[in-house]
């Protein structure tokens, strides 16, 4: 194969590699480019407007002073923080232990049990919040109340009630949500050398300590990988609030996913929900780069 | 390089992934008639040309409509090929949604500037599609022949900014029904109630005499955002009859909701309610299964739904409800509290005309044809025979009896015609931008404060200050009603 030997650098190349490159690249660019820049670049636009379908109007950054005044913004704001700060680690901590207690198991029973816990995140969102209304309903033939009343505990009014709500959801995205991070930790586990494990147990390691000094460190690329994407998944939240409780009750459940979908869809507010959305992207821009710096400082992938 | 199969192959799925792009951005296929042959006049019947001047251009006109009664979309497909040979140049191109989908999909196309031309719209939906400039004053392309077959108090509900922005189909009665059998052994007299209507009191008595350990008196679903129902319904027994007074002040800040808001809490206290919310499908089976006696919301289709669940008893076939008995169904109007007049909660659907980015006068003229057509005679007559509504147009009410269904109960017919007749349209005056401050203020301050309130978070008189005090913002003092 003809190679070239780049003049300056003195760096074999291999030009028709090159070209490949760029056109596999091509795909996935166009793609973000498309689904991804644009429209964030047009929501950035429409943030400044009054948005009407036939013709809109210059409003400056009205809407950002609108959304920064709104208490229902901020409290969206409070309900995300708190259901994120619920979510992530509990999420985190769940799929880790779930991963380190099936690594014992051969690779078809891991199998089996990695695709049992994968399963919801297959199932339709809308299917899946159909199933959890029957469980939270709240009247006395509600699933969940049922198996309170045997246990003798009083019923609740799971999405009625600002007690209950809340934690409604967080339930329901912990259980149904577990499967991608339980395989991502799976394979990092299954990345580790034996040799640490050999060498610990020569040392008299036991258990915890294996975990605390050879696994936790090891996984540590994928814990902050894990804790990043979750904290913008969970930043995104809507689906969940959106079929279970439209928000409520008393707007406890308003995120601020579903305030910017009702300021978009139900009101028209394309400008204001735009603005609110792109207060979202800095916010969650911000957490991440905060993230990076606080405990990513010695993480390279 | 030499090309190997392996990288033709890779070449091969980037074109794929490449293309699929253009594949995303189509149009997902529409629910719609095959297109009208043009030019296509049935046998024996010749396509009407003016005499002086061009034959009129061929026109498209697209239709969007939910399920508005059961048999609805089954008749639109025999209505689109009665209006092409009535008007062989216009052909209708019906776009069939779901209640679920239909006002998201509908708001969306038309920020989009691709509304249908015809769609359904609830009459508290039209302000917003007045404020983006997307709905058309139809009274402009409409003659004054066709504007007087619609019952004035009606159209009324419609019309906003000194504009009509809707053509009426059926005002659909929202109201409290009941087990008949059950609230006469509380002792109602039910047949008097039903024509001549009660008092709070008498209501509240009913509860206490009917609310057992295994039944609730009085169920109403207000489970998420039905509690906007609670309100906008139950909230006529306070008097709250529209967001906004004779004086266009904000109605829902007034004395009026304090009282509903103290009534509910008493309700729920005393056990004539439920404290824990019920969902919208949950109370009609709370009623056939004797969990509860009286229900709300009660559309006028819920006769229909006790006769076919007392038939599938009666065969046996399995198909009843599971645990459900043999009711026999009593419409009723609303208790209303002292001192306040009588009446109750219509919402009016109609077909609205919409600005899109291929509108042109000519094609308004032809809408507003359509629109006409569709709203009107026939078609409304078995719209409203088909969902048990009364018609609200003259040329719907002489077509409406070859299609009333038979074997309603005379009673609750009696008690549907007044109803009607205390229906009280919203003041004229209203703005655009008024409905969608109210709307918004509805969704997002009194819901949650109802959802508190029967939650037993929050006390009526908290709930009824925390209103004002939005309202206040919102609308500005001088512009609410604080009496």
């Amino acid at each position: 194969m003809k190679q070239l030997k780049d003049k300056q650098t003195g760096v074999r190349r291999l030009p028709g590699d090159g070209r490949w490159a760029a056109m596999f690249l091509a795909v996935a660019l166009v793609m973000f480019a498309v689904f991804t820049l644009y429209p964030l670049f047009y929501a950035v636009k429409t943030s400044f407007l009054a948005y009407k379908p036939f013709g809109s109007d210059f409003v400056g950054f009205k809407n950002y002073t609108d959304t920064l005044k709104s208490a229902l913004f901020w409290k969206s704001v409070r309900n995300t923080l708190v259901y994120t700060a619920a979510v992530v680690p509990l999420t985190l901590l769940l799929s880790f232990l779930v991963a380190v207690m099936i690594q014992p198991f051969t690779r078809k029973i891991q199998a089996g049990l990695k695709a049992m816990f994968y399963l919801p995140l297959l199932a339709s969102g809308v299917a899946l919040s159909v199933v959890w209304q029957w469980i939270y309903d709240s009247s006395p033939s509600g699933l969940l109340n049922i198996v309170f009343d045997f246990l003798g505990l009083p019923q609740q009014n799971w999405l009625n009630s600002s007690k209950t709500a809340m934690l409604s959801l967080i339930i329901m995205a912990l259980l149904s949500g577990l499967g991608q991070n339980i395989i991502i930790y799976s394979a990092a586990l299954m990345g580790i050398d034996n040799s640490y494990y050999e060498a610990a147990e020569i040392d008299g390691a036991r258990f915890p300590a294996k975990i605390r000094f050879i696994v936790l460190p090891a996984v540590k690329p994928t814990t902050l990988f894990l804790t990043v994407t979750g904290v913008i998944n969970s930043f995104q939240v809507f689906m969940n609030a959106y079929m279970l409780t439209g928000g409520g009750p008393d707007n406890n459940t308003n995120m601020v996913g579903l305030l910017i979908f009702n300021n978009a869809f139900k009101y028209n507010e394309f400008g204001l929900a735009c603005a609110q959305a792109v207060i979202l992207t800095i916010i969650i821009g911000g957490i991440s780069i905060l993230q990076f710096r606080m405990t990513g400082a010695d993480v390279e992938y | 390089m030499k090309r190997t199969p392996k990288s033709v192959v890779s070449l091969l799925l980037c074109m794929v992934m490449a293309l699929s792009l253009l594949c995303s951005c189509a149009r997902e296929p529409d629910n719609t008639q095959p297109d009208a042959p043009r030019n296509d006049a049935p046998a024996g019947q010749e396509v009407e040309t003016p005499k002086d001047g061009p034959a009129p251009e061929e026109d498209v006109i697209t239709v969007m409509v939910p399920p508005l009664s059961n048999n609805y979309f089954a008749e639109m497909k025999k209505w689109a090929d009665q209006f092409h040979e009535e008007y062989p140049h216009l052909t209708l191109k019906v776009i069939e949604t779901s209640w679920d989908d239909h006002d998201q999909k509908l708001s969306t196309m038309a920020s989009a500037g691709e509304a249908p031309d015809i769609a359904e719209v609830a009459y508290y939906n039209v302000g917003k599609y007045v404020q983006n400039g997307t709905a058309i004053d139809m009274s402009r392309y409409m003659s004054a022949e066709q504007m007087a077959d619609y019952d004035a108090n009606v159209l009324a509900f419609l019309q906003m900014d000194g504009g009509t922005y809707g053509a009426p189909l059926y005002t659909g009665i929202q109201t409290i029904g009941a087990n008949r059998d059950m609230l006469e052994a509380a002792g109602v007299d039910v047949d008097k109630v039903q024509t001549g209507g009660w008092t709070f009191d008498e209501f509240l008595e009913a509860l206490k005499n009917g609310t057992t350990d295994s039944c609730y008196g009085f169920v109403f679903s207000a489970s998420g955002v039905t509690s906007a129902d609670y309100v906008n319904v139950f909230g006529k027994a306070a008097g709250l009859n529209s967001a906004f007074n004779e004086d266009l002040k904000y109605d829902f800040t007034s004395r009026k909701m304090l009282n509903l808001l103290q009534a509910t809490e008493d309700m729920v206290a005393a056990g004539y309610m439920p404290d824990y919310g019920i969902e919208a499908l949950a109370r009609w089976t709370m009623c056939i299964t004797g969990e509860a006696m009286i229900v709300g919301k009660a559309p006028s289709s819920f006769e229909n739904l006790a006769r076919k669940n007392n038939a599938a008893l009666d065969a046996n076939d399995g198909t009843a409800t599971e645990n459900s008995i043999r009711i026999t169904y009593a419409r009723l109007p609303m208790p209303m509290m002292e001192g306040v007049p009588e009446s109750c909660f219509a919402s009016v659907d109609g077909l609205a005309m919409f600005r899109n980015v291929e509108t042109t006068e000519e094609h308004l003229k032809n809408v507003a044809t359509a629109l006409y057509w569709l709203s009107s005679g026939d078609r409304a007559g078995f719209l409203c025979g088909d969902c048990f509504e009364t018609p609200v147009c003259g040329s719907g009410r002489e077509a409406f009896s070859k299609y009333a269904q038979e074997g309603m109960d005379e009673r609750n017919a009696a008690c549907g015609e007044y109803l009607v007749s205390k229906v009280i349209a919203p003041p004229a005056g209203v703005s655009a931008e008024q409905q969608e401050t109210a709307s918004r203020l509805l969704d997002e301050v009194i819901v949650p404060k109802v959802q508190a309130l029967l939650a037993g978070e929050v006390g009526a008189q908290d709930a009824y200050q925390m209103i004002v005090d939005a309202a206040v913002e919102a609308f500005g003092e001088e512009n609410c009603n604080l009496n």
